[in-house]
């Protein structure tokens, strides 16, 4: 008897250790609840307290040792007295404040994040494994492995971060960790070229071939060309120098007949990105600022999340003295500069990826059919690790194009859907050179030399120098094209659809110290119509925010780096100034409800300004969103995948095509016209703002609030998430939409008494939510007032704004 | 008395092991502890529960003290629950039934004269 309830006992003390010492997941996540709630050990251990102190740290692996001066902002100035223990103890410095972020995007790229999430997982990593992420990863970590100087940094980064991760206690690490009860793995330069796969996908991903596809098949090449131009006629191209590009030995192709696709595709495509996102970039010289130096501004914008993507770091070793933003995982600066130059980025999107249909000889897929011949197929086995299930293996088809992506097993809706995915970041791109290099580089010719080494993602990379030079250009590597080429699905079974040629670096867009002073980049059409190479953006060239640059840099002179923080913050909604006349003038005023008078006033008296407080942003997003869903409901009532065209273009047919078919709606049984829809959004489009002030009775009647800029945590955890309260949108230069904006706000006056810099990205260096530092740079973000970033030649001048102080001392062997 | 006794040895040798050693470790210490003062079994289970609620609790109010509740909202939003309470009750569990456990195997079988 006794036995028996010692047993009973016993066995439930044992049971509920076991069930309190692992996570559960009952359609919500539980963390392992005893290991996370004990206070010696747990999440409680994560709450910091206090000033960080001065201390020494003994390091396996350095040679000599290393200062790490902490100003009031927790940015690391890192003083070494070489480059090897410059970048290990980067990477040992950036794992301290942001490990768990480093690895969960490295999780995500390679597609196992059902390792830590389970089966919710699933299909998002079985569509990054047929995305071919590790494919490319491969190709980028043999291409780093070819240039011993950067394949080194990259082996003393991932030395610095695997110091760090032995010396943790599971009391030290990351919330994250403790939450999905998992541990960090060994850090390599593979994971290095993950994360730049990750980059390749955001940035240099961008296409609608499929779309396309199927808006011909339904449309007609006519209404193609006039729904989705790939030159839309916007005033500000990056580089306007009609005539310069004479003296190219143009690369040239074949002409072999273009054979244009006559099908639907059905698919459910993995999500696409919202169009609207992009970057600004620009520079002014000497003859346009009030020092007589150059000023550098760059905003590149990522959608929002915290820990952010951005950690600022100042590097010093002999051989280098530079600062700016660097990516946790990344040795070097990526955003930045030194003191003689600066430089900055934005996406160069064309389009870099094609669609190829495979016609396999039969069901094993062994083989497929290439100018006549059946071609071998490998197979990839992938095995997707799934927390508290068996593995899942996918086989993904691998062509001499790369991987099938869909087929009958993945989203296709029936077995004819074979299409192998030809991406450039697939190919050999010397991640981390250009910007090791421009990380050193001292003037023009420096500049110019590094971005030789830039393949992929491509970037528009602005440059400033001391001396007084300004420069941009475009670099990345570029198929040459033919128009509609690579526009819509292609015919894999011949080789003569296939990319033959790239355009040479040189050849590439560019242009130095233009009469003008100003050079600007916004995403836009990069040149003007005289470049002799096709260009295709894949989806959409941004049409805006570059209007709103030219105007303000072409009229003034005497800037300050003041000004530059203003023209960041610029919330002048150009879309807005360009579409909202035409469709006020087309509003029947005799039939407005007293609501509709209120919002057709405040509209006609808005100044196109989407500031925190415009009640007129309000009224006018809402409308446009109306407005646009319905013009183009044709493609939402298509049942396949159409796009829809640009906002720009849309407005072009709504002034130059007042009979377009596509005006009426398609399920009424009356004919719309431009003036219905315009009537009928407004009317709905006000209802929809009434609802929204019913529903939020506490909330102020202003942009901001409408608009909600939500920065959010990596794992979705709203505690751990920000709201801020800005202005601006998509398509404006203040960028900041519902949960895409500026990711990283920089200033560079590169002045010859010395070089001085701003900066501020949402969020905070620290990536702990337990931490004063996670979103301590929030509020100046959200008011565009980036800090004066304490950059230096020596280590004494920090001392008035040093915080604490850490000395890395190499290990006692 | 002994009930007193349990409670703070309890307290006591939990946190120096749990200073060093994981979590479940206090479930031992608490069992131990029992076993050895020899409570009967419900008062047993009482003082192990109180024990370590207590300091699991106490800790955890230390630290939300030090650290300005920096994260203890934030985890309470997190798993929808008071971060103090989930904390106290996880802890006090586990030392309850450890505490029961020890008690039990000590408790001597009752004679029983007919």
């Amino acid at each position: 008897m006794k036995l028996l309830k010692v047993g009973i006992s016993a066995l439930i003390t044992v049971s509920l250790v076991y069930a309190l010492n692992r996570g559960w997941n009952f359609g919500k996540t539980i963390p392992p609840l005893g290991k996370f709630l004990d206070p010696f050990h747990g999440f409680w251990k994560n709450a910091e307290h206090g000033d960080p102190q001065n201390n020494t740290l003994s390091i396996p692996g350095l040679q000599a040792e290393v200062t790490v001066v902490y100003d009031s902002l927790l940015i690391p100035h890192i003083f070494a007295q070489n480059d090897d223990d410059l970048y290990l103890a980067q990477g040992y410095i950036t794992a301290q404040h942001r490990l768990w972020q480093m690895e969960f995007q490295v999780l995500s790229a390679a597609g196992r994040i059902s390792e830590i999430l389970g089966p919710v997982a699933l299909d998002y990593d079985r569509g990054q494994r047929r995305l071919g992420m590790t494919f490319g990863a491969d190709h980028n970590l043999e291409s780093l492995k070819k240039n011993p100087d950067i394949y080194r940094a990259a082996v003393n980064y991932a030395t610095g971060v695997n110091t760090y991760i032995q010396q943790l206690d599971y009391e030290d690490l990351p919330l994250e960790y403790k939450l999905l009860d998992y541990k960090p793995e060994v850090w390599s330069p593979y994971k290095l070229a993950l994360v730049q796969m990750n980059f390749s996908l955001t940035l240099n991903s961008g296409e609608l071939d499929l779309q396309f596809t199927n808006a011909l098949k339904l449309f007609g090449k006519e209404t193609v060309d006039l729904l989705y131009p790939d030159h839309e006629q916007q005033e500000s191209p990056i580089v306007n120098t009609p005539g310069a590009w004479k003296k190219f030995k143009l690369v040239t192709l074949d002409t072999i007949p273009l054979a244009v696709p006559d099908e639907l595709i059905q698919i459910k495509l993995s999500p696409v990105k919202p169009r609207g996102i992009g970057s600004n970039n620009w520079v002014v010289n000497g003859t346009k600022t009030a020092t007589g130096s150059p000023i550098l501004s760059n905003d590149p914008h990522l959608s929002l999340g915290v820990p952010s993507l951005w950690f600022v770091n100042h590097l010093h070793s002999p051989n280098v003295n530079t600062m700016g933003g660097t990516l946790a995982g990344t040795p070097g600066v990526i955003l930045g500069f030194n003191d003689s130059i600066a430089w900055g980025c934005t996406n160069a999107q064309r389009d870099l990826v094609d669609w190829y249909r495979i016609q396999f000889k039969d069901s094993t897929k062994n083989e497929y059919l290439s100018d006549g011949k059946w071609k071998p197929a490998r197979k990839v086995i992938e095995q997707i690790t799934i927390k508290g299930e068996n593995p899942f293996y996918d086989t993904v088809v691998y062509t001499h194009h790369g991987p099938v992506r869909y087929d009958e097993t993945f989203r296709a809706e029936n077995e004819h859907a074979q299409f192998a995915y030809r991406w450039l970041s697939h190919d050999e791109a010397e991640p981390l050179t250009a910007f090791y290099l421009l990380n050193r580089a001292r003037n023009y010719e420096d500049y110019m030399k590094a971005l030789d080494h830039h393949f992929s993602p491509a970037q528009n990379f602005v440059f400033a120098a001391v001396k007084g030079d300004i420069a941009m250009r475009v670099q990345g590597k570029y198929p040459v094209r033919r128009k509609d080429e690579g526009k819509f699905i292609l015919d894999g079974t011949k080789t003569s659809t296939e990319w033959k040629a790239f355009i040479p670096f040189d050849q590439n867009v560019g242009i130095k110290n233009p009469a003008s002073g100003y050079i600007f980049s916004t995403n836009q059409y990069p040149v003007d119509a005289t470049y002799p190479y096709h260009i295709q953006t894949g989806d959409f060239y941004e049409t805006f925010r570059n209007v709103r640059i030219d105007q303000i840099l072409g009229q003034r002179t005497n800037l300050t780096p003041q000004d530059m923080m203003a023209m960041q913050n610029d919330n002048y909604n150009v879309q807005a100034s360009q579409s909202l006349p035409l469709m006020l003038s087309l509003i029947d005023r005799s039939k407005l409800s007293p609501a509709e008078n209120i919002a057709f006033d405040t509209l006609s008296s808005w100044n196109f300004f989407n500031t925190i407080n415009s009640t007129g942003a309000i009224y006018y997003e809402t409308w446009w969103r109306d407005f646009y869903a319905n013009l183009w409901d044709e493609m939402a009532e298509s049942k396949t995948l159409i796009p829809t065209p640009s906002e720009f273009t849309t407005i072009q047919l709504m002034k130059q095509k007042p009979e377009l078919a596509f005006y009426d709606i398609q399920r009424t049984i009356v004919k719309e016209t431009l003036r219905d829809i315009a009537n009928l959004t407004f009317k709905s489009s006000v209802k929809k703002v009434e609802d929204w002030k019913l529903e939020h009775p506490e909330t102020p009647f202003q942009w901001t609030y409408f608009k909600d800029t939500y920065i959010e945590h990596l794992l979705r955890l709203e505690p751990f998430s920000f709201h801020a309260r800005n202005g601006g949108n998509s398509g404006i230069l203040n960028a900041s939409s519902h949960r895409w904006g500026p990711s990283w706000r920089m200033i560079v006056s590169l002045e010859k008494t010395g070089v001085k810099a701003w900066g501020v990205y949402p969020g905070g260096q620290s990536g702990n939510p337990g931490s004063k530092f996670y979103g301590n740079m929030m509020e100046a973000w959200t008011n565009a007032k980036p800090y004066p970033l304490k950059f230096t030649d020596d280590q004494e001048s920090l001392a008035p704004s040093t915080y604490f102080t850490i000395q890395l001392k190499p290990a006692a062997k | 008395m002994k009930f007193l006794v349990q409670i703070i040895l309890t307290v006591i040798v939990c946190f120096a092991l749990q200073y060093f050693f994981p979590w479940w470790t206090m479930a031992i210490g608490a069992f131990v502890i029992a076993y050895f003062i020899g409570n009967s079994s419900f008062p047993s289970f009482i003082a192990g529960l109180l024990a370590i609620a207590g300091l699991w609790l106490g800790m955890a109010f230390y630290i939300d003290q030090l650290t300005t509740s920096i994260l203890t909202e934030k985890v309470s939003k997190l798993l929808s629950l008071n971060a103090f309470i989930l904390t106290a009750t996880v802890g006090g569990l586990v030392g309850g039934f450890a505490a029961l456990t020890g008690a039990l195997l000590k408790a001597k079988p009752k004679r029983r004269y007919y």
